[in-house]
């Protein structure tokens, strides 16, 4: 119970940083970094796959509520924690995980190096599916591409760097 | 129907992810200005698209009407030919012409259209078959045309098909004008080799015949309008035993490929028989 006011909680705050705090300051033309998605790195991987997939839904609508992004953000979550579950099984070895006591892939499970990569590919999809609807445009593919590639990278320094703030 | 069940369980959970991501994108398209306005222009330019392709094919289907009113376009485009009319000229004096009122017209030819039902173009003597009799308004004696030029003559009628004389007839004979000489001289007839040519017999040797020039009916005729093309000159025969030139023609009509044609009766040509039956007479 604890546990999950914790969630909400913290799905709030990052909800509120990012309408309030990231969109409202100008990093620049390709880099738009969304650190929200940092709720989905700390939730257990043993959480109900359904119930995951409508807490994305129900958090992006929030996210966009809040940002006046009608459906962007709900579609990408839904998008990333669809993928995710695929991500999951690749990177994570959920018995080892269990027996470490660790309820989500962290930096220390098996590494900065597989974390980054783990993180990287959740994001990167999140964002592509994010800034394809954002840009609606196939001539504008390239900026697509690029924007997700450079917010992907800022998005994911952020959440390190949260991370490293929060010792989560 | 279990099937299906537990077709939708199994799947059950890409299922929910496709609903929640459509959801979602539902939302974008409705209430996002940007993407409202991509979209529904790539739809309206989409269903264009789309809608061009079922015209094109629709029509593909629709050719045989088409073709049919096409017809009838024709037929009312050849009533209004202006050799359909004759002009007769009322009598007026040296000194005044009223150029509006001197020539009045009357029309000369009304046409009928049928299509070929059975072709013969072997034979010396040919003949071809029309869907169209006397209930159809068809006599004797009317001038047969091919979209191309002049066909043959009806020469007999039943109540709903009648019999046509080819040009490809050995009994054919049909007066013709060239009109870059103004000859009318002479008479085209079928000279038997293939389908396509004919001939003009009796021609001086003065005139100035050549290839190309076009032949078409004369005004002497009282079935044929007047210049319906029979053909084009392909080549002069220059006998040195005859004093006459033979001209060989290329008729204007695919005898091969007849399938519609105009009937063309001459509203006339009662007067001209009666006139040429009192000349009997006399």
């Amino acid at each position: 119970m604890i546990d999950s006011l914790k969630y909400i909680g913290l799905a709030i705050v990052l909800a509120f940083f990012q309408a309030f705090i990231i969109q409202q300051v100008d990093l620049g033309f390709w880099l738009f970094p969304m650190p929200y998605l940092y709720l989905f790195f700390v939730l257990p991987i043993n959480f109900n796959r359904f119930g995951y997939l409508f807490l994305a839904f129900v958090f992006g609508t929030i996210v966009d509520f809040l940002s006046g992004s009608f459906g962007t953000h709900a579609a990408s979550c839904v998008a990333m924690v669809f993928a995710k579950n695929f991500i999951d099984e690749r990177f994570i070895d959920f018995e080892s995980l269990q027996l470490q006591g660790e309820q989500y892939l962290n930096t220390q499970s098996k590494g900065l190096l597989t974390f980054f990569y783990y993180a990287l590919s959740l994001i990167a999809i999140h964002h592509l599916v994010f800034f394809s609807l954002d840009y609606f445009e196939w001539r504008l593919t390239f900026h697509v591409i690029l924007t997700t590639i450079v917010s992907s990278l800022g998005s994911l320094l952020l959440i390190l760097m949260y991370k490293g703030i929060f010792g989560r | 129907m279990w099937v299906i069940i537990r077709w939708l369980r199994n799947n059950a959970y890409p299922l929910t992810t496709l609903f929640l991501f459509l959801f979602s994108f539902n939302l974008v398209l409705r209430y996002q200005v940007y993407q409202h306005s991509l979209y529904f222009n790539q739809s309206v330019s989409f269903f264009r698209t789309v809608d061009g392709w079922r015209s094109s094919l629709t029509q593909y289907f629709e050719l045989r009407e088409e073709n049919n009113y096409l017809k009838e376009e024709n037929l009312i485009l050849r009533k209004q030919l202006a050799r359909n009319y004759f002009y007769h000229s009322p009598s007026f004096d040296s000194t005044f012409v009223d150029t509006n009122t001197n020539g009045a017209s009357r029309l000369a030819y009304r046409y009928h259209h049928a299509n070929v039902i059975r072709n013969e173009f072997r034979k010396r003597d040919n003949y071809f078959y029309i869907n169209q009799g006397s209930l159809d308004s068809i006599e004797v004696g009317m001038a047969v045309l091919s979209p191309l030029g002049a066909a043959g003559i009806v020469t007999h009628i039943s109540d709903h098909y009648a019999r046509v004389m080819s040009v490809l007839n050995s009994n054919f004979e049909i007066t013709s004008w060239i009109p870059n000489i103004g000859l009318r001289q002479g008479a085209v007839k079928w000279d038997f080799k293939n389908t396509s040519s004919g001939i003009i017999d009796e021609i001086n040797r003065s005139e100035a015949i050549k290839k190309g020039q076009d032949v078409l009916t004369s005004n002497y005729s009282s079935i044929f309008p007047p210049g319906t093309p029979i053909g084009k000159i392909d080549r002069v025969v220059n006998s040195e035993k005859s004093q006459y030139l033979q001209i060989r023609i290329l008729f204007a009509t695919d005898f091969k490929r007849l399938n519609h044609v105009y009937c063309v009766k001459n509203l006339f040509s009662k007067t001209l028989d009666q006139l040429k039956t009192e000349e009997l007479n006399d």
